[in-house]
């Protein structure tokens, strides 16, 4: 799942702009603060890249997605090769 | 797994009374937060034995949404205050956060005499081409013939280059990224927290309030997508000719080398003439 805080987020959309799978989409009502707010619109695309979570500048978004689990583990491991 | 009710990861370093933080919407100093925790992370810091300084300016508030040490200075005095902290304590990390007005304007001369004397110091220098507090002034870091409110015919100056400006004189780390560039970021912060000596890095970042209200570039991803596009590497800027490159984020790592480090060598010092290292006056000590 990824997740949006609503509380926190200000509707800058840049993680609608860095995503480069567009797995978000803005939403055409706005909220009560005026902002509109991103939703995912095809979770299935996402590879967990997990650029959206650091480039949020509000620390609004965090992704759980059950894909490419070693991008989570150590940036620098190499998935394909055991040796260096 | 994660339960569902999981709060965004960076949100434990941070102190979430204070959330949703100043900040204007789009602005990078968010970004860099987050960039700079999973550099910590990386590099496996304590993040109890860090202690941050920081100036005056936007960027400068950032120490004061993090649940660590932290020193609130004068302005363009973030260096010299952080270099006696770390001779005085020289087991803790410190950081400093700075804007470009901070560092390079009113502190030029700090900055460039810390990394001379190459103190053990990661400094993350937050350059948004502007004065975004003070109402948009002029910085000594916008590009020529960019607009502000003392500006308002374009600025006809070069600006400074201080990635290139800190590697010349003398530090032992000096990294240019902007905030679009994420993964490279992270890995500076980490080669940063590692380096025995002065770590610097640049971040462009975006002002969507005022630069890019004053340039006609007024939303967010407009401001990312201009940064994207004149952004352009460190190697494919050797081969260039220096007027192509005007007006370009260059962007890159600029030195990455060993040198002798200050607050060791004054601990050698004191060792060689008086047979100890030099006294740390804590409160607690004398507690105990």
């Amino acid at each position: 799942m990824i997740y949006i805080d609503e509380d926190l987020c200000k509707g800058c959309h840049l993680c609608v702009y860095m995503c480069y799978q567009n797995v978000y989409a803005i939403s055409s009502n706005a909220n009560k603060k005026g902002v509109l707010l991103p939703y995912v619109n095809f979770e299935d695309r996402c590879t967990n890249c997990g650029v959206c979570e650091v480039v949020c500048p509000d620390q609004a978004i965090t992704v759980n997605v059950n894909k490419n689990w070693w991008v989570n583990k150590d940036t620098n491991f190499n998935p394909r090769f055991n040796v260096k | 797994m994660v339960d569902n009710n999981s709060p965004n990861k960076f949100i434990p370093y941070l102190r979430e009374d204070r959330l949703p933080h100043i900040f204007c919407a789009g602005c990078g100093n968010g970004t860099i937060i987050n960039a700079f925790l999973k550099g910590m992370e990386n590099a496996g810091m304590d993040f109890d034995n860090i202690a941050m300084v920081s100036g005056i300016g936007c960027s400068s508030r950032i120490p004061g949404y993090m649940k660590c040490d932290s020193l609130h200075t004068t302005h363009g005095r973030a260096l010299s205050f952080a270099t006696g902290l770390k001779v005085s304590n020289p087991n803790l990390d410190v950081v400093v956060f700075t804007g470009d007005g901070d560092a390079a304007s009113i502190g030029g001369n700090h900055l460039i005499h810390a990394a001379r004397k190459n103190v053990n110091l990661t400094v993350i220098c937050i350059n948004n081409n502007i004065y975004g507090m003070t109402g948009g002034q002029i910085s000594p870091t916008s590009p020529k013939e960019s607009f502000a409110t003392t500006a308002p015919y374009g600025s006809k100056d070069y600006p400074f280059k201080l990635a290139e400006l800190v590697a010349t004189a003398g530090a032992t780390y000096s990294a240019r990224w902007t905030t679009l560039q994420v993964e490279n970021l992270i890995g500076s912060i980490k080669k940063g927290f590692e380096n025995d000596g002065f770590s610097f890095i640049e971040v462009v970042s975006q002002c969507p309030t005022y630069y890019g209200r004053k340039n006609k570039i007024r939303t967010p991803t407009a401001m990312a997508l201009t940064m994207k596009n004149n952004t352009i590497f460190k190697f494919e800027a050797d081969k260039m000719k220096e007027k192509d490159i005007i007006g370009k984020i260059v962007v890159g790592e600029f030195v990455n080398k060993q040198h002798p480090e200050y607050s060791d060598n004054i601990q050698k010092l004191s060792k060689e003439n008086f047979g100890d290292n030099t006294l740390i006056n804590s409160a607690y000590e004398v507690l105990k």
